[in-house]
């Protein structure tokens, strides 16, 4: 696939921030903290591909997807639909909702435990305009979708009665009945046991490759990027730390967190994961000032700690946001080494 | 919570039995009631007698009767009261706990004025200030008792709707773009079923008494019968005094089994609600049965002893006779 | 075996056990090889017509200091297992059969060594042997840590209860010892739970664990909840910290993958029943059961190329509704007839250590065993079963 045959995307944020004020407790004056939960992330979302943001809990990833669907409004930045400006102050309309569909992580709860499948399927038919008499027809049709067959065995049915595998379903056909161009997925296999994550997955791809749907695909398990993603982005602490089309970004990462991330994934394959070497006990500190990652960063200089890095490129289509991979001079030190290396620092030029 | 499955539990079953039948004497009391619970043709303070199950007032008055008809406006009144007080604080608890921000401000003050005004007087008040003829009205005190009864159940509610708002499947309704009031009424409020059930009870419970009171201190029409004018009447004429027990017991017990129908059928909702207290699926009787403790205790996992032999000890045995 | 009269005591020759136990558990001097024997347990939720049975005839025996790892999905029994063996599960949750022995060591003289079966204990030796032999760590520890205490307290009331011969100087001195352990600072004892972040209160969990030098540990999905480098440093703490101390540990997860990295010997668990035991590696290199070999199958691989992999068709199994032969037999792709109406029986592998519950290695099957599932232990890793390349 190349980005010739790529037509417009279908959405894409420019520069969206979102930060929360909290108020730092226990002084007289409560004093106010800005947290950067998402911090100035650009991407672009295509027909028929499917885009991979990975993160831990606190990277923004899941306040990426709320705002793209809108039901976060962003600090700044703006999203574009199709070609248009959205400007992300209005109210989030009915038109919006039709083109871009959140599937959120926990199918357990994000159906109406006291309403049948039906409801939860009828409803955003009737909402988006399909008539009375047609919607049971349409309801059984996304159901046959997501491969829940016969559909006459599921509409009728309480989600209490269905498994975690056939509720994300459930819940990813109450996507597709709006009939979106764009489909957002919240960690949408993290709840489910391990053997129903795969069908999952293939599900997401075969929309992907079948109906030329635009697929964010949200995830902390890189590994599963790797397995479903045409493009996967890394964050970390709001930013966008690493990016690559295909497998690059996975099987040679650049930026320091990727590479910790990926060694951290538990791989019988890999004799070096399991060595009983101890790790150091990371901290969580997030730098407010240069790299973000700096303090945690086995790599870190003293440039890290002043100055925030650009997005250098280190390959075709791989970009990282490290100092590591500058090209000035003065930053010359032998690049982080794009193999898999966990232990030892790289030796100075 | 597909089938509101009957529950077996005997004290939920007494209770609907008692309320099943106050609410049959409510339909049919006036037809069984044997004279005119006013007319005065009869002798006066006459003791139970075959005539007259439970004697007569003072007056003369067929007090079995009283009690039959009485029923009819006491228990309409309650329940009126109680599905317009549920109707009025599922709307501005529901509301004011997903709305937020402004709107719960207003509605939350509203209710806690309503809460915080001692709910008797005000009832006095209004009470005071109705024309006469509608105070025999049974749907007008019926409504001015909810008014005074709607405020707690709207706070439960509002607090119950708080946790529900961020649940994900409000959130998925909100991403299909399904209006603000279907949120509310149509995915919100049928998951606070129970809750609501539960406060539709209390507040019967509480309009009785309110009703009883209002009657008994003679602020609704002496016209119409219910358990409080009968009360009241027993208490002009010195009943108690008198030893007329017969006078003002009876409906002391009728408004008593009421309130004890309403909760015990309360029980079952908990029970429904806190499947704990279900006492681990078992029925007391099948623990003892099976030898198992009566009581479910922490830590403790009971341990199920067939009542035939254990089966290592019985293989080798079986194996030695053939 | 009189359940009633059995009380923490030497052990008795008549007990049932396995085999090779039987020589030594004549006197009450000599150690037993395994500090926890489970035998023919099962598990049942309600009795009467709603029964269900969640862990059905049970045997595992774990080794001292060894890593048992259980896999499984929901439903498996796994939580279910270890919380009946210690007697901590809830109703409806009732013991319906067999005994669960735990051999340990007696803190009042170092010579002794005793058993217990728990599954006939009272209330009395339950509460001995807890924390101080048998502790666990649950799967969220913020439930677990109570939130209006701080966290030097928990480790005051611990050790208080259980040692009440320390004094307040030495068991701050042993909190202090026990967080440094697991890689804490000892300024955390100051804090409340909710000051601390997920790795660090389940660090907290493991230390409290350990407060009381334990036989046995376990643990119940203690990192599902926590980020993937949180994770590592917590499983890589473990391994530190039991070549230390020497505990046996239990460790529950639905992440094979994870448990080959830990464990040492691994059992499968499958609607209430254990599928296959093997050693970590040789479950992971040469699965035997249809249903171990779609689990590993599930986990997309980091590297190598890119293709299709199709898990396990179908649902998790209903414990309600369980089919009449094998239980995996709706998703097995390698289902035979007599699958359909016979349910195997965990059996000893020939020529190994490992035990497998599948007609396809019955030795009187007239059916090959399929290559996936007759692999043997290579030391080139090979990468999981190839299904088709993704164009």
């Amino acid at each position: 696939m190349s980005e010739a045959v790529l037509s417009p995307a279908q959405l894409s944020a420019r520069h969206l921030t979102r930060h929360f004020t909290t108020r730092v407790p226990g002084r007289f004056l409560t004093a106010k903290r800005v947290v950067r939960a998402v911090d100035d992330v650009s991407l672009d979302l295509f027909e028929g591909r499917v885009t991979a943001v990975v993160g831990e809990s606190g990277s923004g990833k899941s306040v990426l997807a709320r705002m793209l669907a809108r039901i976060v409004t962003p600090t700044s930045g703006e999203l574009v639909l199709e070609g248009s400006p959205i400007p992300v102050r209005s109210k989030r309309t009915l038109d919006y909702a039709a083109k871009v569909q959140l599937v959120l992580q926990d199918p357990y709860a994000s159906i109406n435990p006291v309403h049948r499948i039906r409801h939860s399927l009828e409803r955003p038919l009737l909402i988006h305009g399909a008539n009375k008499g047609e919607v049971e027809t349409l309801a059984k049709a996304a159901l046959s979708r997501v491969s829940l067959d016969p559909p006459e065995r599921f509409v009728d049915r309480y989600p209490h009665e269905l498994s975690g595998g056939q509720l994300q379903r459930v819940s990813i056909a109450r996507a597709l009945c709006v009939k979106p161009d764009v489909l957002l997925a919240d960690e949408p296999i993290s709840m489910l046991d391990v053997s129903v994550r795969l069908g999952i997955l293939n599900l997401l791809r075969g929309l992907c490759d079948d109906e030329r749907l635009a697929i964010l695909y949200i995830t902390h398990d890189i590994a599963s990027a790797r397995y479903i993603a045409d493009e996967t982005i890394v964050m970390y602490a709001g930013q966008i730390v690493e990016r690559s089309r295909g497998t690059a970004l996975v099987d040679e990462p650049t930026h320091p967190y990727t590479q910790l991330l990926i060694s951290s994934v538990p791989d019988p394959s890999d004799p070096t994961s399991q060595d009983p070497q101890k790790r150091e006990h990371a901290t969580f500190e997030v730098a407010n000032v240069g790299c973000r990652f700096a303090p945690r960063c086995p790599f870190a200089m003293d440039v890290c700690r002043t100055d925030d890095p650009p997005d250098f490129i280190v390959g075709e289509d791989h970009t990282s946001h490290c100092w590591l991979h500058a090209s000035e001079p003065e930053a010359a030190v032998e690049v982080a080494p794009p193999k898999r290396r966990r232990e030892g620092e790289p030796t100075k030029a | 919570m597909k089938v509101l499955r009957l529950p077996k539990s005997p004290k939920v079953l007494l209770g609907l039995g008692i309320l099943g039948f106050f609410i049959l004497m409510t339909i049919i009391g006036p037809w069984l009631a044997p004279y005119n619970p006013s007319a005065t043709n009869f002798a006066a303070n006459l003791t139970p007698s075959a005539h007259h199950w439970l004697g007569t007032t003072s007056l003369g008055q067929d007090i079995y009767s009283q009690l039959l008809v009485g029923a009819r406006a006491t228990m309409v009144v309650a329940l009126l009261a109680g599905l317009v007080a549920t109707i009025l604080s599922v709307t501005i608890g529901v509301a004011a706990g997903y709305l937020g921000g402004l709107s719960d401000d207003g509605l939350s003050l509203l209710s806690n004025v309503f809460l915080a005004i001692p709910g008797l007087p005000l009832l006095i008040v209004i009470d005071s200030y109705l024309p006469v003829n509608s105070r025999s009205n049974t749907f007008v005190i019926g409504l001015i008792i909810s008014l005074t009864g709607w405020a707690w159940g709207a706070r439960v509610l509002r607090a119950q709707t708080m946790s529900l708002r961020n649940r994900d499947f409000v959130e998925a309704a909100r991403i299909i773009g399904e209006k603000r009031h279907r949120i509310m009424f149509s995915e919100i409020a049928p998951n606070l079923l129970p809750v609501l059930a539960s406060s539709f009870l209390f507040t019967v419970l509480y309009a009785i008494g309110a009703y009883v009171t209002l009657a008994y201190i003679g602020l609704t029409s002496t016209a119409v019968w219910n358990w409080g004018t009968m009360l009241y009447w027993a208490q002009a004429n010195n009943a108690p005094l008198s030893n007329e027990w017969y006078w003002f017991v009876p409906p002391g017990i009728c408004i008593a089994l009421v309130g004890t129908g309403l909760a015990l059928v309360n029980f079952g909702i908990d029970e429904f609600i806190n499947p704990r207290l279900r006492a681990g699926g078992l029925t007391s009787r099948q623990r003892r049965k099976l030898g198992l403790p009566r009581r479910v205790r922490l830590g403790l996992t009971p341990v199920l002893r067939p009542a035939k032999a254990p089966r290592v000890s019985t293989a080798p045995a079986k194996l030695v006779s053939q | 075996m009189s359940a009633d009269t059995f009380d923490i005591q030497a052990v008795s020759p008549m007990r049932e056990g396995p085999a090779e136990r039987k020589g030594n558990a004549v006197a009450n001097v000599e150690r037993s090889e395994f500090v926890l024997e489970v035998n023919n347990f099962s598990v049942d939720y309600g009795v009467g017509e709603n029964m269900v049975r969640a862990v059905n005839d049970v045997t595992l025996h774990l080794r001292r200091s060894k890593v048992l790892g259980v896999a499984g999905e929901s439903g498996s029994g796994k939580s279910t297992l270890v919380y009946a063996m210690t007697r901590l599960l809830r109703a409806p949750g009732v013991i319906s059969g067999g005994s669960v022995t735990l051999n340990f060591t007696s803190r009042d003289d170092e010579k002794e060594f005793t058993t217990l079966n728990l599954v006939t204990a009272s209330e009395k030796e339950l509460r001995k042997i807890r924390w101080s032999h048998v502790s666990i760590v649950l799967q969220s520890a913020l439930s677990a840590l109570n939130p209006v205490l701080r966290v030097g307290r928990e480790f005051d009331e611990v050790l208080k209860t259980h040692r009440p011969d320390m004094s307040k100087a030495q068991r701050r001195a042993r909190a202090v010892e026990l967080l440094t352990m697991v890689g804490l600072n000892d300024d955390r004892l100051a804090r409340y739970p909710h000051e601390l972040s997920g790795g660090q209160r389940q660090r907290i969990m493991i230390a409290l664990a350990l407060a009381l030098d334990p036989d046995l540990v376990i643990m119940d999905e203690p990192t599902t909840a926590l980020d993937v480098v949180t994770q590592r440093e917590i499983i890589s703490e473990l391994h530190d910290l039991r070549s230390r101390f020497g505990f046996a540990l239990i460790f529950i997860t639905h992440d094979l993958s994870l448990l080959v990295e830990l464990a040492d010997e691994i059992v499968v668990m499958y609607a209430g029943e254990i599928v296959e035991r093997a050693g970590a590696s040789e479950l992971y290199e040469a699965p035997r059961h249809p249903y171990t070999l779609g689990l590993l199958n599930s986990f997309p691989p980091l590297h190598g190329p890119r293709r299709e992999l199709s898990g396990i068709p179908g649902s998790p199994p209903d414990l309600s509704d369980l089919p009449a032969g094998c239980n995996f037999y709706p998703r097995c792709p390698f289902a035979m007839s007599r699958c359909e109406n016979e349910a195997p029986a965990l059996t000893a592998i020939e020529n190994s250590d490992r035990s497998v519950a599948c007609w396809l290695h019955s030795s009187d099957s007239s059916v090959p065993v399929p290559v996936e599932l007759s692999r043997t232990v290579n030391p080139a890793r090979n990468p999981v079963t190839t299904l088709k390349e993704r164009p």
